[in-house]
């Protein structure tokens, strides 16, 4: 079960408005936005129950609501950060939102990343593409806590360098001596003054080759690079058990009521999106 | 002695809870089907149905909810807010299987998110169940560990009398008891004898079926495809169902206003998982029947405790390929032996 309890008069369906403070794009086809709560009663929930990991549905009215993650860190609760890829009807429209504009939000939603346990630890951090948001909220919710953990090592990796999200914290990330970060771009993708790692994922993990003695990692990406990326750390020596990934699959509701966004018997919804490889492994393949 | 309701009687009960404030509702026939719908009189309801082609699922989860409308501006939101229409209800004349199905979705509709949509209906209706004296081919309450008299989900159980003049009454919450307060003097005490429930044969073993259902093996078994090759995807079993409940929510207007709805929506559609990459986890009609099964017979229980079935066969039954749960569930019976 979740840590959300709502109080039992609330229309659960009902979205909170949220203002559009700020906006950036982060690549072709793909924006992020800050949002700002409008009531103050939304936001004192968000605040209580928030935690990295879980996920929002964002919405339009007239069009309506998409889900993915809140790109922010727990750590930072003043607002929302989403980044989407404009791709459907309901991302479209919200890339077509303006700063000033509003838009909907419903939830925080879901489990997390339980990040107590990661206590101490060293934290390998590996992300593809434009899972690089869900990635991020946990990125800053250890850094902002940093004395916390061990040795933070990212892995990221997109098919271009235009397609890479957060250039400007790539850039800070790179500048901090308590942080090392690889980044790679897909073989082609490279652009002439590119001087990072080209190759894949699982390659460039290979080649970092971070320890996985007191280690776990969290790992965020399209489908074919996590299954490739999992042998990569079998071979690195990771126990499934200490590799975090999150899954997505579509959603209505969020609240384990419209009944979809299941695999096997796993509610995404209430009983993730937040699992370890080692839960993946045990989910019927043919449903994911 | 018992509490007899004799059938004469029934209009002034009619009478009475409606001039209470109550809706009074019940099976009755309606142009292409029968229904449970609201009654002005007794004589309206149809209690010699075996069972209302439609399930009693639409009083308590509509086929479709309005449940915002909103209002846009540059500079806020409008949303007003459409709660179920309030006010008690009395549902005369429920089957077992449909005051069953009722309480088998409590807990989803419940667990840590209330959907008042549901509760409020819920806690606002008065179920009044008779037993039943006839079932048909594709009756199946009994292979669901339930029967024609179940009490589940009920707030009265009416037992017909053998003469067929009436019913023994059974009170089986406050709610029922408070209902029938108010009809009190016009309830008899008799010692007419209830005629017997009608015997449904059990048609699977549901145990033998979840044990199969729960090994993961079974999962890409080519059963799934075989017994599922003539599935036409029309959704008519889902929609049909007392417990199936799932739901699509869709926006009805423009993008200034509108109204937000909760649709009835069915696992039997390809668009049901569909993300927007293209990318579809239960891309085949194979895939989406074994969900269906899965879901009623192996995660449903596995979270609330009981089979997201309770046997009143409709899928069976109005299923135009002629498939259904039953013959599902007879084939994995003979599979797990």
């Amino acid at each position: 079960m979740t840590e959300n309890n709502h109080n039992a008069a609330q229309n659960i369906y009902k979205p909170a408005t949220m203002k559009i403070v700020d906006r950036r794009d982060e690549a072709p086809g793909v924006r992020t936005m800050k949002l700002e709560f409008q009531d103050p009663a939304d936001h004192e929930l968000f605040k209580e129950t928030y935690r990295t990991g879980m996920f929002g549905l964002y919405g339009v009215y007239g069009e309506g609501e998409s889900t993915f993650c809140v790109a922010s860190p727990e750590t930072r609760k003043e607002y929302i950060e989403c980044t989407f890829r404009e791709s459907g009807r309901v991302t479209s429209a919200l890339a077509r939102a303006d700063i000033g504009d509003l838009v909907t939000f419903r939830g925080p939603y879901g489990n997390r990343f339980p990040l107590e346990e990661f206590y101490g630890k060293n934290l390998l951090f590996i992300a593809g593409g434009i899972a690089l948001p869900p990635t991020r909220s946990v990125i800053w919710s250890c850094l902002d806590q940093r004395e916390k953990f061990g040795k933070v090592t990212i892995v990221y990796g997109a098919r271009t360098v235009a397609d890479l999200v957060y250039k400007h914290e790539l850039e800070e990330w790179m500048q901090r001596d308590d942080v090392e970060l690889v980044l790679a771009v897909d073989p082609g993708g490279e652009s002439p003054d590119w001087k990072h790692r080209i190759g894949f994922v699982p390659t460039v993990l290979e080649e970092a080759a971070p320890s996985p003695d007191n280690c776990v990692a969290v790992l965020c990406g399209p489908p074919i690079m996590i299954k490739f990326t999992l042998i990569s750390l079998k071979k690195l020596g990771f126990d499934e058990s200490n590799v975090y990934t999150t899954l997505e699959n579509r959603m209505k509701c969020g609240l384990g009521k419209c009944g979809r966004c299941n695999v096997g018997s796993i509610y995404v919804c209430k009983e993730g999106p937040v699992f370890t490889a080692e839960e993946v492994s045990r989910m019927p393949a043919a449903d994911l | 002695m018992t509490k007899i309701l004799f059938t004469d009687k029934l209009d002034s009960c009619v009478e009475r809870w409606r001039s209470a404030g109550m809706t009074v509702i019940g099976p009755v026939q309606r142009a292409n089907s029968s229904v449970y719908d609201a009654v002005k009189s007794a004589s309206e309801l149809d209690l010699n149905l075996v069972l209302t082609d439609r399930s009693i699922k639409e009083l308590f989860f509509p086929q479709s909810e309005p449940m915002l409308r909103y209002a846009i501006t540059k500079a806020e939101i409008n949303t007003d807010e459409f709660l179920p229409p309030s006010g008690p209800r009395i549902i005369f004349g429920a089957r077992a299987c449909d005051a069953s199905g009722l309480a088998i979705d409590d807990p989803l509709f419940g667990w840590d998110y209330k959907d008042e949509y549901w509760f409020q209906r819920r806690n606002e209706s008065v179920i009044v169940t008779i037993a039943c004296t006839k079932a048909d081919e594709f009756c199946m309450c009994t292979s669901l560990k339930l029967s024609p008299d179940s009490t589940k989900g009920s707030d009265i159980l009416l037992r017909p009398l053998e003469n067929n003049k009436g019913w023994q009454v059974e009170e089986l919450t406050d709610r029922g008891r408070e209902a029938f307060k108010s009809v009190a003097d016009l309830l008899q005490e008799g010692s007419d004898p209830a005629a017997a429930t009608v015997t449904v044969p059990e048609k699977f073993n549901a145990d033998a079926c979840a044990e199969w259902l729960k090994n993961p093996e079974n999962f890409e078994s080519r059963f799934w495809k075989e017994i599922s090759a003539r599935c036409i995807g029309c959704g008519s079993c889902t929609y049909l169902c007392p417990t199936c409940h799932c739901f699509d929510i869709q926006d009805e207007g423009g993008s200034f206003e509108g109204i937000r709805r909760k649709n009835w929506d069915s696992c039997s559609f390809a668009l049901f998982t569909m993300h927007t990459s293209g990318h579809n986890p239960r891309s085949t009609q194979s895939a989406r029947w074994r969900q269906r099964i899965m879901h009623k017979f192996n995660y449903f229980p596995g979270k609330f405790s009981a089979n997201s079935c309770s046997g009143c066969g409709r899928c069976t039954r109005e299923c135009p390929v002629d498939m259904g749960i039953t013959e599902t569930l007879q084939e994995i019976s003979k599979l797990s032996q």
